[in-house]
């Protein structure tokens, strides 16, 4: 690639993280008013940063 | 204290500058979709189109002042946007970038062009539509260059992974290219624009009323009027920087799936 | 006045996240004019740490809406 791949490759990334959080956090919100509980929202935000940061790993850091 | 006092006395309250005022009624009563923002956006497209036509027509090869101010700014376009980037078979691009980056960067200047003084982009709808050709550019280019079953196969499926784990992975895949991509594109153009009026408008408005104020209000009003006049300034950079982004990420996007690996 | 104290929660919970990245980046440059071979090893580290912190601005962005 040309030497302004970093530029794209910054925007990758927040758009991994943001598209990870943001699915499966929206998941475990639906999820929680579904079940009538409060943790899953929580556990929804924390998978999907961990799934956006394992997909950025995967892609820039190996 | 005492110039507060004087100052609310009057009974003029400052009303600060908001999203409201990004709303502007219709020119005529009677059309309501004819406002200042689409005149202006109309306005963008004859003054493009007129002055690289006009710049263009009697190319010679000692150029006048004014056929070299048009290749100058292609120049640029097709060097820094279009080979350096896209490689090789750059020039089936080159009328698309080029014709994005001239008019975003034609309707980010009416921001501080005295009397039209109105970004377009701040509105978000011409963001959005800006924001969905690109997206449909670079995935009609790469479905084309790859065949369909590769695309999808590459965007979906990272190599090297596990099988239970593309659970997690591939929602996310599938939301960065479809939605967050073409989102953050014509976001950032818009948020850009929208808070360099905003800003400008409060430092412009808010001079001029204090500038009305007692005494010791008059100076803060001077000063508050040299920022608007600096930032002024500022946003010319920052327009000029916007348009040039939006139109080196699609570029970017175009090259990505052109591009064999992932 | 109205609004809520999350956003500016927010706010100050971002100045973390700015201050790395600009760090991260700074030494990244750094690296790359003193040593411009050292690019492809670099540019991964700088990447994932620019990706972590980056991800701690983000988590508040969506404490603030989500608490």
């Amino acid at each position: 690639m040309s030497k302004r791949s970093d530029e794209s490759a910054i925007w990758t990334i927040l758009g991994y993280l943001l598209s990870g959080l943001l699915f499966w956090g929206g998941v475990g919100y639906f999820a929680d008013r579904f079940f009538n509980t409060s943790y899953l929202t929580l556990v929804g935000i924390l998978m999907g940063m961990g799934g956006g940061l394992y997909l950025v790993w995967l892609r820039f850091g190996r | 204290m005492r110039a507060l006092s004087v100052f609310s006395a009057k009974g003029d309250e400052f009303v600060p500058p908001s999203s409201v005022d990004f709303v502007l009624p219709p020119i005529f009563e009677n059309i309501p979709f004819i406002t200042k923002p689409i005149l202006l956006v109309l306005l963008s497209v004859l003054l493009v189109s007129l002055f690289f036509s006009l710049s263009a027509r009697k190319a010679a090869v000692v150029p006048s002042k004014f056929q070299f101010a048009g290749e100058l700014v292609y120049g640029f376009v097709r060097k820094d946007l279009g080979q350096e980037i896209l490689g090789h078979d750059f020039k089936r691009f080159m009328p698309y970038l080029f014709s994005l980056f001239t008019f975003i960067l034609t309707n980010n200047i009416f921001g501080i062009v005295p009397f039209l003084q109105f970004p377009s982009f701040s509105r978000i709808s011409f963001a959005y539509v800006l924001g969905i050709i690109t997206f449909g550019v670079f995935h009609y280019v790469g479905i084309r260059k790859q065949g369909i079953k590769k695309y999808v196969k590459d965007i979906m499926f990272m190599p090297g992974v596990p099988k239970p784990v593309y659970i997690l992975l591939t929602p996310i895949e599938i939301a960065t290219f479809l939605v967050v991509r073409p989102l953050t594109l014509s976001l950032r153009l818009f948020a850009n624009m929208f808070a360099g009026h905003l800003l400008l408008m409060i430092f412009i408005l808010g001079g001029e009323h204090l500038l009305q104020g007692a005494i010791a209000m008059k100076a803060v009003g001077f000063f508050a009027f040299g920022m608007g006049i600096a930032l002024t300034f500022f946003e010319f950079l920052v327009q000029c920087l916007q348009a040039y982004i939006f139109t080196l990420l699609t570029a970017l996007y175009i090259a990505g799936g052109l591009a064999d690996e992932h | 006045m109205t609004g809520t104290l999350n956003l500016v929660g927010y706010g100050l919970a971002a100045i973390g996240p700015g201050l790395a990245v600009g760090m991260i980046f700074a030494a990244y440059i750094n690296g790359v004019a003193r040593q411009p071979e050292a690019r492809s090893v670099l540019q991964p580290i700088a990447f994932l740490g620019f990706a972590m912190a980056e991800a701690l601005a983000l988590f508040g962005l969506v404490l603030a809406f989500v608490l």
